[in-house]
């Protein structure tokens, strides 16, 4: 657009001051809690050197090892268990019409509108009403179910946007509906598949409540861990644990961007 | 109703055997019958065109016959074995689609060897088939590209040849020149018309474009809310159109409500006001019988002398030829069209009374049927 319209919001007065201010707001404190993982100094805010000690003492901390294993291994076994279930009932809901469909779809995505607190209650009453021990095992369960809608969306997106008739040609020429999946489907769907798992990944990974809820003896994650090492005071190890939570989530959206961005080759 | 082809040429074997095929959609009150009850045989090595506006049904008799759609009732043959109840993929035909539907996420050279991959062929003879069919259709250069980098024009290249590379018995084209320029699509219909000569499979083309009907076919069926309405060779779909809507959809036609008033070898009738006219007998007519004249513009022949007065109301020159717009005597209106084989201006003009003529044989009976 060569003209700008007089009601242009690249000329509303104060534009640059207010999205400054938002950038700052949001991502200072980031930059100053990395930064502080590096100091040498034991009280968070004084900066008195620069130091990797409290990523050597983070990498030694036991209990800390424990939580990111026990975080990686929720998120992995959630992650892959949503996206599966979620891309078999993406590919069912696009070969089928049935009234209500819509109503379902809705359904399906709904979870994440609601307050994460409500389903968590619920489903820590559940596990209790049916005298589950809570543990590793109900933390991957809840994990997987709200999951699913993260995991869901994308892969429904990718197949919404996808010919019909490219099933129908791999029929045509004489695949059978499993080899049509496999040569054809499956592949076209990857990089909706990769989003949906990258983006439950990082969901299940970053939980708290719902982990907070139905956790148990043995299933600390990170948030968690965190959590209670910041009720005895923020140290500057806190701030390299968060950091590192940082740099993976960072990696990861990166891959999910990646994989998005390349969808457009087809 | 007769049957429908009785009167074309056609080869001596079928390729393709319609019988009462039906299709609906939904049940009860809300059922839509995209196809009610339709038989024709297409023979082998023919290019059989069904032409209809949208909504005809000539796309899901296509469909049908490639297997995404199960008639509701009626049987489909392929060489004298009803192929009704097989899947898609068991059925030795292959299509073309409209969308062209290439696979994205492979080169032009696997799309085409797609086919011959899922039949279990030898890679070596894949490579050369896939070389031979790109040759066919003068894209051997772009066979490693892929199917998002070629043009619209190529796409459709390569959806012809990965349709032909597994040698179908019939080759089924839905519309595939409908997403192509004028100038393109020209091209195409010559392509098209040498492609079936050279591989002599038996073609199903599908559209709604008359004029791409009447110039590559060997026969048209002409279709109308799920039904065929008449089938036949171009020039007997032009030239001697059994319904109003065939005469209708296929170009410029004017119709002429007569009695009849005589009829031995050739009849006729006397259009009130009019006249009367000699046209050829077509079936059973009766003396006294109401009938409707069907004659195409430009095989009116117009003169000063010519028996059957007429007014001009408009003339409107179209470079080849001059329409005109002429008004009878009963007040009915008529066109007609003279080619311009000279430079010069019409005699006539606007407001001028002059004559029309027509051959016995350029008039078509019209069986009465408004639809």
């Amino acid at each position: 657009m060569s003209r700008r319209a007089a009601g242009d919001a690249k000329r509303w007065p104060g534009l640059a001051l207010g999205a400054g201010f938002f950038f700052a707001y949001v991502y200072l404190p980031i930059l100053i809690l990395v930064a502080l993982s590096f100091n040498e100094n034991r009280v968070v805010t004084v900066w008195t050197g620069f130091t990797l000690d409290w990523y050597k003492l983070a990498f030694h901390n036991d209990a800390m090892l424990r939580a990111a294993e026990n975080s990686l291994i929720i998120a992995s076994v959630a992650a892959v268990s949503a996206t599966i279930l979620s891309t078999l009932a993406a590919v069912r809901m696009a070969q089928v019409r049935f009234t209500g469909q819509t109503a379902v779809n809705a359904l399906v995505a709904l979870p994440i509108t609601v307050p994460e607190i409500v389903p968590a209650v619920a489903t820590l009453m559940f596990f209790a009403s049916l005298g589950v021990t809570l543990g590793l095992g109900t933390v991957i369960l809840a994990h997987t179910v709200f999951c699913i809608p993260f995991a869901y969306l994308p892969i429904r997106a990718r197949l919404e946007g996808m010919d019909r008739a490219l099933a129908e040609a791999a029929g045509d020429l004489y695949a059978s509906p499993r080899r049509a999946f496999f040569k054809i489907t499956l592949p076209l769907m990857m990089p909706g598949i990769l989003s949906g798992l990258v983006l439950a990944f990082i969901i299940s990974l970053d939980d708290f409540v719902t982990t907070f809820f139905v956790g148990g003896a043995g299933s600390t994650t990170l948030p968690i861990y965190i959590f209670g090492l910041v009720r005895t005071g923020v140290t500057p190890e806190v701030n390299a644990i968060s950091a590192l939570m940082l740099l993976i989530s960072i990696a990861l959206v990166s891959l999910s961007l990646f994989l998005g961005r390349s969808e457009h080759r087809y | 109703m007769p049957e429908p082809g009785a009167e074309a040429t056609r080869p001596s074997k079928n390729a393709i055997e319609l019988r009462n095929v039906g299709k609906s959609f939904g049940a009860g009150a809300n059922a839509f019958f995209a196809l009610k009850d339709v038989s024709a045989n297409i023979g082998e090595n023919e290019f059989f065109t069904l032409l209809g506006p949208s909504g005809c049904g000539k796309t899901t008799l296509l469909r049908c016959i490639a297997g995404f759609e199960e008639p509701t009732r009626g049987e489909i043959l392929l060489y004298d074995q009803d192929i009704a109840s097989l899947p898609p993929y068991r059925r030795p035909v292959n299509t073309v689609f409209q969308s062209y539907a290439l696979f994205p996420h492979m080169t032009v050279g696997e799309n085409v060897g797609f086919g011959l991959q899922m039949l279990n062929r030898p890679r070596d003879e894949i490579a050369s088939t896939v070389n031979e069919m790109l040759r066919l259709v003068q894209m051997e250069e772009l066979r490693d590209r892929r199917t998002s980098e070629i043009s619209g024009g190529q796409q459709q290249r390569v959806a012809l040849a990965r349709a032909l590379a597994p040698k179908p018995k019939v080759l089924l084209l839905d519309e595939p020149l409908s997403a192509l320029d004028l100038k393109l699509r020209k091209e195409m219909q010559v392509e098209l018309k040498r492609l079936q000569t050279e591989t002599g499979i038996t073609f199903i083309f599908v559209t709604h474009d008359q004029e791409e009907a009447l110039t590559m076919s060997d026969r048209v069926a002409v279709m109308n809310k799920g039904d065929i309405l008449q089938i036949g060779s171009p020039r007997e779909i032009y030239n001697q159109p059994k319904h109003r809507f065939v005469a209708d959809f296929i170009g410029d036609i004017n119709f002429l409500d007569a009695i009849v008033t005589e009829c031995g070898v050739t009849c006729q009738a006397e259009i009130v006001d009019v006249g009367m006219v000699e046209f050829l007998r077509e079936g059973e007519i009766a003396v006294g019988q109401h009938i409707t004249l069907a004659i195409r513009p430009e095989r009116i022949t117009l003169s000063a002398q010519a028996r059957h007065p007429c007014r001009i109301e408009n003339i409107v020159y179209h470079g080849t030829d001059t329409i005109y717009h002429l008004r009878l005597p009963n007040d009915d209106r008529m066109l007609a069209r003279s080619q311009n084989s000279e430079g010069h201006a019409p005699a006539w003009q606007t407001g001028d009374d002059i004559g029309w003529a027509a051959a016995p044989d350029a008039l078509a009976v019209i069986a009465d049927n408004p639809s």
